[in-house]
């Protein structure tokens, strides 16, 4: 066919012209490819670190922690307690004043472990009552508290000064404070052993040894960080609220989680803690994804108070490196790339309109030839479609070639999550972990995952199809433009 | 076409003018003429006299403002961008100063962007073409680029396109313009051997040599024919 044989002559023969305008689409095509599969490559990172956590996308957990200070007027962090709220904090709080004279004579040395929680209780029968509520398949109850662990020598009557207690909301008086104590606290968490899959721990966490079992044995699994910090490992024994419990597995949670440094069954905790039909958290598993978010306004509903954390706000957690990337790719990659395609198309359009413009005695002779105007039309659209096509091939390889430069350079970004530091509630003793007290902890440190941008061949297809596009567009505004021109022209001496 | 005895154009109070800061420009203003089949006419005249946009009316590149055109009998006036578009496919050839050629096509190729636009299928195209550019001497130059030939070579390859649809009238705006004379002269040879095969021509010089030899001048002065400077001129 004439029109194409003329087509191919003039991207031949205007070689500069087909090479700016293929070049400039293709970069802008490029970009498109190689932000896209960044992207997805980031995605793909971020995926890796968060399979471990957002794994079962269904799962979340209900606690009724105290309102954040900055609700409450003056930064009281119980302001927002009702009257009963308050005594139940107090009371869950303090069943064990620490009152020195009964702990033995003074000289004498003593033990004792007192269980604290921020988190109000709640009874076991919300578990009951969220297990029954549509679009959830299964809920297990659970409790994480401090165990304060205190040690010293029984000091004599003249240092008392009516006792002293762990307070519930405000810091000691440091006269008040013996100096032959140590404290230390653990994090507690107990567990329902008869749902393995859902709770602060869960069996394909165990990376050592095994599980708790369902029986009345005295059983713990130790966080891999505790575990190590303590060199305890499986088989050993560890002491808690004055019983022995065997370990029997350590656990591993993942980045973002919630960590307790001792699990123990939800029922032995219960009862050690004086919280027999208590729980602070109730774990939530949905029956799909699609209902993850009418289930959990609708525990907000049930529980008065109640705070429900989702997979995707533990997915929040996770920063970094990896997380800025991905931002940064979602919004300034985006962003680019869209600015540099419509360039390119812009420049394309430029330089086909200047093509026509050079072009107007040779297309006003076509139609004093007896050309008509949609087949000058066609001749100047499929010149430019041609060059779309050209800068479609350049920048799906010009693409691709970026895309496979980055994997092989093997980057490496890094996910991090932070440790709370100065949480909502204030430290209130000496060696007890800032934050709340009885939440666990969020895991926090930092791993590596190595950076690919995969490009698919639907990505090189839409590549492709973005630099036709381009060059119609080009094709249609220079076509126009030669439609306008008169055969008339022809017969101008223009130079 | 030699046994229709009526005139290929017929032109009655043709005027053309163009729009031009508040008023207008009389380009033509008012020209009775009539060409015969197979004449030679050369239409001569100072610039700004009005020759191009008469050259413009007769190929039906553009319509007249007021007046009468008839080309082979057709009021060109009233047609549609298709049919006059038609005429110049199939009805005139066109030969330009600056020779026009598409400057990435090949000299066969430009001979065939005429044929292309009929509907002649490829093969048949470039044979005709072929054949074309041996009739002006250029058989051994096809594959040559414009950039490549000369300037009495372009000149011919454009008179092959011309020709290429075997027009009833060859209209040329001063094809030796931009030729040395000797060149101009081999040039105005072949034109004038077309001629003597039955071709209407009508030509456009400044060039008093070639108005000289024509059988046949139309002087024009400000968009009219000039009697006075028209000796030869055979109007009705």
């Amino acid at each position: 066919m004439f029109t194409t044989r003329y087509v191919l002559a003039e991207l031949r023969r205007r070689r500069g012209r087909t090479i700016l305008t293929a070049l400039g689409l293709g970069v802008g095509v490029a970009l498109v490819v190689a932000v896209t599969a960044l992207s997805q490559g980031l995605a793909d990172a971020q995926d890796e670190v968060l399979r471990p956590l957002s794994g079962v996308g269904t799962d979340m957990s209900l606690t009724r922690p105290l309102r954040p200070a900055s609700d409450a007027a003056g930064g009281d962090p119980f302001a927002g307690l009702s009257a009963a709220e308050r005594k139940q904090l107090r009371d869950e709080n303090r069943p064990r004043r620490l009152d020195l004279t009964s702990l033995g004579d003074p000289g004498d040395t003593f033990e004792t472990d007192s269980f604290m929680s921020s988190q109000l209780t709640l009874p076991a029968s919300t578990t009951a009552k969220i297990s029954g509520l549509d679009g959830v398949r299964e809920a297990a109850g659970g409790l994480t508290l401090n165990a304060v662990h205190v040690t010293g020598v029984v000091p004599e009557q003249s240092q008392q000064q009516g006792g002293f207690g762990p307070p519930a909301g405000g810091v000691p008086a440091a006269s008040a404070r013996p100096d032959n104590l140590d404290f230390s606290s653990i994090s507690v968490s107990g567990v329902d052993p008869a749902a393995p899959t859902l709770g602060a721990m869960t069996e394909a966490q165990v990376t050592k040894g095994s599980y708790l079992t369902t029986g009345d044995a005295r059983e713990a699994v130790l966080s891999e960080g505790y575990a190590k910090r303590m060199g305890l490992t499986v088989g050993d024994e560890v002491r808690l609220g004055g019983k022995t419990f065997e370990v029997v597995g350590i656990s591993s949670p993942p980045l973002g989680g919630t960590a307790a440094d001792v699990y123990v069954k939800l029922d032995q905790l219960q009862r050690l803690a004086d919280r027999d039909g208590r729980v602070n958290a109730v774990y939530v598993r949905a029956a799909s994804t699609d209902d993850v978010s009418r289930v959990s306004s609708e525990m907000e509903r049930l529980v008065d108070g109640a705070s429900v954390t989702t997979t995707e706000d533990l997915a929040q957690r996770v920063g970094g490196s990896l997380v800025d990337a991905r931002n940064l790719a979602s919004k300034l990659g985006t962003a680019l790339a869209v600015v540099a395609l419509a360039a390119a198309i812009l420049i394309a359009m430029l330089l086909t309109l200047s093509s026509v413009a050079k072009r107007t005695r040779e297309l006003g002779t076509l139609k004093a030839i007896g050309w008509k105007q949609s087949r000058v039309v066609r001749q100047v659209s499929g010149e430019a479609l041609a060059q779309g096509v050209l800068g479609g091939v350049v920048g799906a390889a010009l693409g691709v070639g970026v895309a496979t430069a980055v994997g092989a350079l093997g980057l490496t970004l890094e996910a991090s999550v932070a440790s709370t530091g100065a949480g909502t509630a204030p430290g209130p003793l000496p060696g007890l972990p800032g934050g709340g007290f009885g939440t666990g902890q969020i895991v926090s440190g930092t791993t590596d995952v190595v950076l690919n941008a995969p490009v698919s061949a639907q990505l090189v297809l839409l590549a492709v199809a973005l630099s036709i596009l381009g060059g119609l567009l080009a094709g249609a505004v220079g076509g126009l433009r030669a439609a306008r021109l008169r055969p008339a022209d022809a017969l101008r001496n223009l130079d | 076409m030699t046994t229709d005895t009526s005139p290929i154009y017929d032109l009655r109070g043709l005027e053309r003018s163009y729009p031009s800061g508040d008023g207008k420009v009389d380009a033509v203003a008012g020209i009775d003429l009539r060409i015969e089949r197979g004449e030679f006419v050369v239409v001569a005249g100072p610039s700004g006299s009005g020759k191009t946009t008469l050259l413009q009316l007769l190929g039906a590149l553009d319509r007249p403002t007021r007046g009468e055109l008839r080309f082979e009998g057709r009021d060109l006036a009233g047609a549609g961008d298709g049919e006059l578009t038609e005429l110049r496919l199939r009805r005139i050839g066109f030969v330009f100063q600056q020779f026009n050629l598409i400057p990435t096509l090949t000299a066969q190729q430009n001979v065939e962007a005429a044929i292309a636009p009929t509907g002649a299928p490829g093969r048949a195209a470039q044979a005709r073409a072929a054949e074309l550019l041996g009739r002006v001497g250029l058989g051994s130059r096809a594959r040559h680029l414009p950039s490549q030939l000369s300037g009495g070579e372009q000149q011919r390859v454009a008179i092959a396109r011309a020709l290429a649809n075997r027009p009833d009238v060859l209209l040329a705006d001063e094809p030796t313009g931009n030729l040395d004379s000797a060149t101009g002269q081999e040039i105005m040879s072949l034109i004038h051997s077309l001629h003597a095969d039955g071709l209407t021509i009508v030509l456009i010089t400044h060039d008093p040599a070639i108005a000289g030899s024509a059988p046949r001048v139309i002087r024009l002065r400000d968009g009219r024919v000039d009697p006075s400077g028209a000796p030869l001129a055979a109007t009705a």
